[in-house]
């Protein structure tokens, strides 16, 4: 069986996907969930990725769309809001790549996650 | 700009319905004879002439064994019905394909559009292979694309759209249709539809009463007809028929006069029928079913902490809503106002056809019109809850002089235009609108060169409709992958928007011989909310045989699984195995299993002792809570015995409803097992919540502490409400937590690997499984931590699967 991603917040957190702060509205997250679907099927360059306390992730339209579905519920909102709030801020893109890059020397095993 | 014509339809079991909307307006269409809804009956006389609807529902009493109903029962089941009469025999969705063509056919006499493009409902509850099969009746009725939207969604959305004031809070939808019963919280806030919970009874319907008050006329005849006599089925479905009747009559009346004009021949006696039938009679012979259907709205309401009169709405849906009993009593115990206005009979339908517009489905076949000017691909909702939402466009073709630089989206009222957008010079461009509430709202896209001449483009406009939503369809039951040691890999939960898909990695549990046919790695993959695979339903396998395979595969070799479903919840899978570097497509779609009465006898007899078992015991403890649990599963028991009754009589639907009901009530036992065990259960949470404090708290990060706490608080909740299954999953959490966190310290692959040594004289590979313990002890030395997890992880996969629990997962080959 696999292992559970305990990062997963961190990494694929609805917010993070959909690029919006824990404060937006839930009107403000179903717009932009649609806009990066319509661009992601349009194939706009700046809707392949996503930024996280990670690293850049790469978006799939799958992932928008758990995206939204998760912060329809509230409780599964409150979970991601509470690890979007505590998160490290976005690192920096350091280079234009659509691959993941690998996360910043020691930051995963300060978040605990090496 | 042609305007848009979204179809829906309602496939029932006993009647259909057919509605379009045009983005402002529904209408339901009429069939030939002017009604709404159409009888689902197909007849296929002596010389294969087809009948469809009410023509076909006249001939059910006289010539019952060429006219078949309520096929949509057996739909996923792969069973054939007979036609003795043309001596054919068709498949249920080959006749749910006929009521289809004939909705289809109503549709083009009213508008003159032959359809290619709907939506047709199905109960929430439906199981996938169910789910296929419709869809297939769809495609043999000419439809060139379909998708499938769960009914208590539809008709949510059909009763949420008309609501003045947007409906906001939670709504029950209580749709008791001809052969399934379906329950659903919603709940509405700005202009968004959001399914909060469902429950149900796949075999609960308005038949059930109609065999109620049967039972009820049968035994009163001087000759008593029996539903387990195949002999007798004539007669039963003739006082049926009249039964039904009765009942509708009794909607508005207070008496009925069941009189059947010839006389039953039972055991080759005539046997007039001439019985009076009063309103309280028939109330009191259907108050239990609708108890039954009120048991799993408390059920569903309780598990969302909602309590009676917390409701702000009840939609009724269904034929058998219209009885003045069902009403009051729904409206009683629920203790909130039933939403009026409503068609039950046709607002599934109309809710189908609201979806369509959500999905952008338009009906009508793609014109093949030659485009003029340049083309431009645009994404944007074509129903919208948001009155700004984006569009999102992308123009085709090479730049030069006439390539559009700005975009300017004109509302047709004049009223509004958007400001002008940029093109990239990629083609793109991002834009958004202002909708008017409750309207279509049809924009001219206007594009100018950078010269500033205005450009000609296809299409020329776009359509949104503002209103009610709801966004991706969710999946009805929980998908998952069962495992050699009985338990579920969950791929996909209950809820999850569509279309999905999802990947993880397995790992076989025997050797797979190159060249050997009989050697088969098998991936059962199954569908319900049980963490044990075999009380979910084996939905569909992947197997791969050795004969297929390019080498041989060792044991703990890695298999890379995808489950995907696409918006119809069409389920598609696929295995990737890295080391030879091959994929495997085949899904073999299972169906619904056949379910011989022998077979139900046996497994309700096992179950009627689990049950004595579980009350001695019970009594003995005095747990008073489970006693009231165990009466309630033998009352279901009693009903599943009258149906394998009936499937002893050759009624396929009723063995159908017992195999499922048997199933239900296993689940319900093993919820009662871990009541009874709640001293061991209420000491076990102790131990772990002691751990988990002490474990997260020492090595925990600052999230999973916040994380803990909200489930320690959810145990303690649990624990007093004596809730045991939901004590058991927030304990997983917590073992889930302390896993994580005690994963992290320098001890913990010791204390694994250590464990797994010891038990290595079990190993499929005893040789490897030795060479592994010395790379481990090595590591151990050189407190390399990454190379031991490794080793741990290979001994792992060397023990064997338990033969009996994988005897229970469909014989799973993967851990």
């Amino acid at each position: 069986m696999a292992e559970p991603r305990s990062s997963a917040w961190l990494d694929d957190n609805p917010f993070f996907v959909l690029g919006v702060s824990p404060d937006a509205s839930r009107i403000e997250i179903e717009r932009e969930a649609q806009k990066l679907l319509g661009m992601l099927e349009l194939g706009f360059a700046d809707a392949q990725t996503y930024r996280t306390p990670l690293g850049l992730r790469p978006r799939t339209p799958e992932a928008v769309r758990a995206a939204v579905a998760a912060l329809r519920d509230p409780y599964r909102r409150l979970i991601a809001e509470l690890w979007a709030r505590h998160a490290p801020p976005p690192a920096p893109p350091v280079e234009e790549r659509v691959a993941p890059v690998p996360p910043p020397s020691g930051l995963r095993r300060r978040l605990g996650w090496a | 700009m042609e305007t848009p014509l979204y179809v829906g339809i309602d496939l029932g079991t006993t009647n259909s319905a057919a509605a379009v909307f045009d983005g402002e307006r529904v209408s339901v269409i009429r069939n030939a004879q002017g009604a709404t809804v159409t009888p689902s009956v197909v007849r296929l006389d002596k010389q294969r002439r087809m009948t469809v609807g009410t023509r076909a529902r006249r001939f059910v009493e006289q010539d019952a064994a060429n006219t078949a109903t309520e096929f949509k029962r057996l739909m996923g089941t792969g069973r054939a019905i007979e036609f003795p009469g043309a001596g054919v025999s068709r498949k249920p969705e080959e006749l749910s394909a006929e009521v289809l063509k004939a909705l289809r056919q109503d549709i083009q006499d009213q508008l003159g559009v032959a359809v290619e493009r709907a939506v047709i409902s199905v109960p929430a509850l439906f199981e996938l292979p169910q789910s296929a099969a419709t869809s297939e009746a769809a495609r043999l009725a000419g439809f060139a694309r379909v998708e499938l939207l769960q009914e208590p969604i539809a008709s949510a959305l059909a009763a949420g759209w008309r609501a003045e004031d947007d409906g906001a809070g939670t709504w029950l939808v209580f749709d008791l249709g001809g052969g399934t019963f379906d329950a659903s919280l919603l709940e509405t806030r700005d202009g968004l539809l959001r399914v909060v919970g469902h429950d149900g009874d796949n075999f609960l319907g308005g038949r059930d009463f109609d065999w109620a008050i049967t039972e009820h006329l049968a035994s009163q005849l001087a000759v008593v007809p029996r539903r387990n006599n195949p002999a007798h089925a004539a007669a039963l479905r003739a006082l049926r028929l009249a039964a039904e009747d009765a009942k509708i009559e009794l909607s508005r009346g207070e008496r009925a006069q069941v009189t059947l004009a010839q006389p039953l021949v039972i055991d080759g006696r005539d046997v007039d029928v001439d019985l009076e039938l009063t309103r309280a009679t028939v109330e009191q012979l259907c108050a239990p079913l609708v108890d039954r259907a009120l048991d799993v709205c408390a059920r569903l309401l309780s598990a969302h902490g909602l309590g009676a009169g917390r409701l702000a709405k009840i939609v009724l849906v269904g034929g058998p809503t219209v009885m003045p009993m069902v009403r009051q009593r729904v409206a009683a115990r629920l203790e909130a106002s039933l939403a009026d206005g409503h068609d039950p009979m046709t607002l599934v339908a109309q809710g189908a056809a609201l979806y369509a517009a959500t999905a952008g489905l338009d009906g009508r076949a793609a014109t093949t019109a030659a485009p003029a000017g340049r083309q431009v691909w645009l994404q944007y909702p074509a129903v919208s809850a948001d009155l700004t939402p984006h569009v999102v466009g992308k123009f085709v073709g090479d730049e030069g002089p006439d390539a559009p630089a700005k975009v300017t989206l004109v509302r047709n009222d004049g009223a509004w235009s958007s400001p002008e957008a940029s093109v990239a010079p990629d083609g793109t461009f991002l834009t958004s609108v202002s909708l008017l509430p409750r309207r279509a709202c049809t924009f001219q896209i206007q594009a100018r060169s950078a010269a500033g001449a205005l450009v000609a483009v296809t299409p020329p406009a776009l359509t949104i409709v503002q209103g009610l939503t709801i966004g991706d369809p969710p999946l009805s039951r929980t998908l998952g992958v069962a495992l050699a040691n009985g338990h579920v890999q969950v791929y996909l939960e209950r809820g999850a928007p569509l279309p999905a898909r999802r990947t993880f990695t397995h790992h076989t549990v025997e050797t797979v011989a190159k060249g050997s046919s009989e050697s088969v790695l098998r991936i059962p993959i199954v569908q319900g909310e049980m963490g044990q695979a075999d009380l979910c339903r084996l939905v569909g396998t992947l197997d791969i045989g050795g004969d297929a395979v390019k080498d041989t595969l060792p044991t703990g070799a890695p298999v890379e699984v995808t489950i995907e479903l696409d918006r119809g919840g069409r389920l598609s899978a696929r295995a990737l195995i890295p080391s030879i570097g091959q994929v495997f497509e085949h899904v073999a779609h299972l169906l619904v299993p056949d379910a011989a009465p022998e077979a139900l006898d046996a497994a309700l007899r096992d179950l009627r002792r689990q049950l004595m078992e579980l009350r001695a015991d019970a009594f003995r403890h005095q747990l008073g809570h489970v006693i009231e649990k165990l009466d309630r599963i033998e009352a279901r028991m009693s009903e599943a015995e009258r149906d394998i009754d009936a499937a002893h009589g050759g009624d396929a639907d009723a063995a159908q409803r017992a195999r499922r009901a048997l199933l239900d009530i296993d689940g319900t036992l093993a919820d009662a097992e871990l009541a009874r065990k709640w001293p061991q259960l209420d000491e076990e949470a102790r131990r772990i919540a002691i751990t988990a404090s002490s474990t997260v708290g020492m090595h925990g990060t600052d999230a999973e502490r916040t994380l803990l706490n909200e489930v320690l608080a959810a145990m303690d909740k649990a624990r007093k409400d004596k809730d045991a299954p939901e004590l058991e999953r927030q304990m997983r959490l917590a073992s889930r937590l302390t896993s994580a966190a005690f994963n992290r310290t320098s001890e913990a692959w010791e204390w694994y690997f250590e464990d797994a040594a010891s038990e290595i004289s079990r190993s499929t590979d005893l040789p490897r499984a030795n060479a592994l313990v010395t790379e481990g002890r090595r590591a151990i030395e050189r407190n390399d931590t990454p190379e031991l997890r490794r080793v741990v992880n290979a001994l792992w996969r060397l023990l064997p699967a338990d033969s009996e629990a994988r005897k229970k997962a469909f014989d799973s080959g993967v851990r």
